[in-house]
């Protein structure tokens, strides 16, 4: 089961604002996954969750820029929390 | 013959590019079309030292991969190999980020100049960026530079002159180090593919980056392997792809472009505090309540201060108009001139001169105000705010403010669709903008309710605004498939920019250009439509029945009444074409016979007993189709004008006229059979 890596692994989408993190993987097909590492998140990159409503894009800071994420496809963004 | 060289600008969007481009060639530039694209070509040109400069303005996007119209024709046109240089730009202040651009270059053999722009808000921030020793690491031209600052240019045209001098390519060895990893026999993914694809060529393009964007999936380069590799090396290089299980292969060379970027530049990182980079107004402006009622603040205020800006053009245009006619006619009266002369100059040059001062004074103070709130950084607030509403038209959520602007102004807020992205975007949000009534529209709409219905107006209103809804669902019915292909309508992924200060110098000589070179347009356009009107409607002794205007009209009756409307009111539906306050006028010239004749661009008011002309002569259900008519009419010739700007093209100028004349239309047919069933 792939799952089985993920769980100590949230969703962007499931991450408390304020947080610091780092991506883990990243799901989708080429064509989302080619807007999302050319925006600037990649496996590996850190960043800190600025703003998450549970309904309006998310906003990440990472790479010295702020990058709003549609919620759902925030959802196919699997990251490491920082404690 | 003077040499040319091309230059063609590339970067992410907010990189400056669009302030480069406009300060470089200032007002020797075209905007097109890229043949057979519905995306945007800005060209413009300069002279240099004796040479002649061709720049072009490739669409902004954040790398080289084909997942728009827009990313294709930027790759189409690098690997054309039409330039001398590509010039490459980048953010400073958000440098690892945005030499991503730079990193997805890598293997294309162009000559490349790298613009670190932006560099004045990097200092800013305290970050220290060494061009020179970027320069050294690339082995091509590196620019710390500031777009902004005039006082920076001669050092661009110093580099670029030299960058051309000797062109220099990227090399692709230190990036293929990072993709293919610590494995150096060969066996890693990239040398495989590579190796599989033999003697394949490919233009300007290395066999690394093809390598590259098959790994990414890119759909031309996969078709165009496909299309060209024998059927063994095919399989061999699906073989290859495939046995990636588990990898994503833009994962792959996404991580590996990341990691040269940051042995290219190693940043004296400053941490910011979130703070800074998030602030209290950021908290409200992105709320998702409250930053939408923070942003119809802002739109209101900036209508005001359109309004308030637009007011002294529009004093000065109306104040001279009756100053100079009286003028023109006195002393061609005192000297004698035909009197035709007379109404020539007077109706068309005059009137046509100053009803164009007036339009475009709005026009002006929209582009202006736009401006500001792109370089501020606020426009992409507004994405953020909206886009949940309006993506369901197929919009991007910042075209809330040329939609709303159009209640100020049509024309002005056509202009205001360039801060959209896509030329799809902008062509659907010309089609919405053109029913959303303008303030003059909505006073002539009001007028003719009030008139022939009295207390029932208000009615009238409400339905109004609900038409309006219903034209957007069915335009983006109609239009939205075309224009914004589904696939492109992907969730929201961009970037917040940071607010900056606006450079106001920059931003005056922007706006000062824009605005006379519609100027210039729009009176070239208006001055013919007013001589045309004018020879329409010209008779020697003031009778309207010796118009050819009133030949046309009287003959063309049977087939304009099937819409309800006798000639008098289907020519004063031509003149809304004009303007609103011409259809008024031509109302009030052909019902109650005031002014010597009838004129689109002299301001003949409605006089007072307009209303009870009208109510007496024209029946309820003519009345009801009139009305329908005007609330989706043509929304004035300088709309047109701008409108044939932005889009580019005659054909969606005549699409989009098209639509809106028969929709206007067939809601006249409906108003007049329904009237005639009711009253």
């Amino acid at each position: 089961m792939k799952n089985a890596d993920f769980v100590d692994r949230l969703s962007l989408a499931e991450m408390g604002e304020n947080r610091c993190g780092t991506v883990a993987q990243i799901e989708g097909d080429s064509r989302f996954i080619s807007r999302i590492v050319s925006i600037g998140l990649t496996p590996g990159s850190a960043f800190t969750l600025l703003k998450n409503d549970g309904r309006s894009p998310v906003l990440v800071f990472c790479r010295d820029t702020v990058i709003a994420v549609n919620h759902k496809e925030s959802s196919q963004i699997f990251v490491k929390v920082e404690l | 013959m003077s040499e040319i060289k091309t230059i063609a600008l590339l970067g992410q969007p907010n990189s400056g590019k669009s302030t480069l481009f406009n300060n470089l060639t200032g007002l020797h530039q075209r905007v097109g079309n890229w043949p057979g694209k519905t995306v945007e070509q800005a060209e413009g040109s300069f002279v240099f030292d004796g040479v002649t400069y061709r720049v072009v303005d490739l669409p902004g996007s954040y790398g080289l991969s084909a997942n728009s119209e827009e990313e294709v024709v930027t790759r189409d046109y690098i690997q054309s190999g039409k330039a001398d240089l590509v010039c490459i730009l980048v953010d400073a202040s958000q440098l690892e980020r945005s030499l991503y651009m730079l990193a997805d270059f890598v293997g294309i053999r162009m000559p490349v100049m790298l613009v670190l722009n932006m560099m004045d808000v990097a200092e800013a921030a305290g970050k220290k960026i060494d061009a020179s020793a970027i320069e050294k690491r690339l082995g091509v031209p590196v620019l710390g530079f500031s777009a902004a600052e005039s006082a920076r240019y001669p050092e661009f045209f110093k580099k670029m002159v030299s960058a051309i001098k000797t062109p220099i390519c990227l090399d692709s060895g230190s990036l293929r180090e990072e993709l293919v990893g610590e494995k150096s026999n060969g066996e890693d993914v990239v040398s495989r593919i590579e190796a599989a694809l033999g003697d394949f060529e490919y233009g300007v393009c290395e066999k690394i980056w093809i390598a590259e964007k098959l790994l990414e999936k890119d759909k031309l380069i996969c078709g165009v392997v496909n299309e060209s590799l024998p059927f063994a090396r095919k399989n061999a290089i699906d073989a290859i792809l495939d046995s990636e299980e588990g990898r994503d292969g833009g994962i792959l060379t996404g991580e590996a472009k990341y990691r040269w970027v940051s042995k290219i530049v190693r940043e004296s990182a400053t941490p910011k505090s979130i703070e800074k980079v998030f602030s209290k107004w950021d908290r409200i402006a992105t709320h998702h309540i409250k930053g939408k009622f923070f942003a119809f603040g802002i739109m209101v205020v900036s209508l005001i201060a359109c309004m308030i800006l637009a007011f002294p053009g529009i004093g000065i245009g109306f104040g001279l108009l009756p100053v100079l006619e009286s003028a023109v006619q006195r002393a061609g009266d005192a000297l004698g001139v035909w009197p035709v002369v007379i109404s020539f100059i007077r109706l068309v040059l005059i009137g046509g001169t100053c009803i164009t001062v007036c339009m475009m004074s709005f026009i002006f103070s929209i582009i202006f105000v736009f401006r500001i709130l792109e370089e501020i950084g606020y426009m992409a607030r507004f994405s953020y705010a909206f886009d949940s509403w309006l993506s369901r038209l197929g919009l991007q959520g910042k075209a809330i403010m040329p939609l709303f602007s159009g209640i100020g102004c049509t024309a002005g807020a056509v202009c205001g669709t360039r801060v959209l992205d896509t030329r799809g975007q902008r062509l659907l949000a010309l089609v919405l903008l053109w029913a959303i009534p303008c303030g003059s529209k909505v006073a002539v709409v009001l007028f003719l309710a009030s008139t022939f219905f009295g207390s029932a107006a208000p009615l009238f209103g409400i339905g109004y605004v609900a038409l309006i809804f219903a034209s957007f669902y069915l335009s983006s019915r109609l239009f939205g498939k075309k224009l914004v292909p589904q696939n492109e309508r992907v969730g929201m992924i961009m970037e917040l920019p940071p607010y900056h200060k606006p450079h106001w110098k920059m931003i005056a000589a922007m706006v000062g250009r824009s605005t006379w070179g519609i100027f210039k347009k729009a009176l070239k356009m208006i001055l013919m439509v007013a001589a045309l009107f004018w020879a329409l409607s010209y008779a020697g002794d003031g009778n309207v029945e010796n118009t050819l205007l009133y030949k046309i009209g009287n003959a063309i009756e049977p087939v304009t009444m099937i819409f309800g409307m006798r000639w008098e009111l289907f020519v004063s539906y031509l003149g809304g074409m004009f303007s609103k306050e011409a259809s008024l006028g031509i109302m009030s010239t052909l019902f109650n016979h005031t002014g010597e004749a009838f004129s689109l661009v002299t301001r003949v008011a409605a006089s007072e007993n307009l209303g009870d002309v009208l109510a007496n002569t024209i029946s309820k259900p003519e009345a009801l189709a009139f009305l329908f008519a005007s609330m989706f009419n043509v929304p004035c010739v300088l709309a047109m004008g701008t409108t044939y700007r932005e889009a580019g093209s005659v054909k969606w100028l005549c699409t989009i006229m098209g639509y809106y004349v028969a929709l206007s239309l067939g809601l006249g047919f409906v108003g007049y059979h329904i009237g005639l069933l009711i009253f």
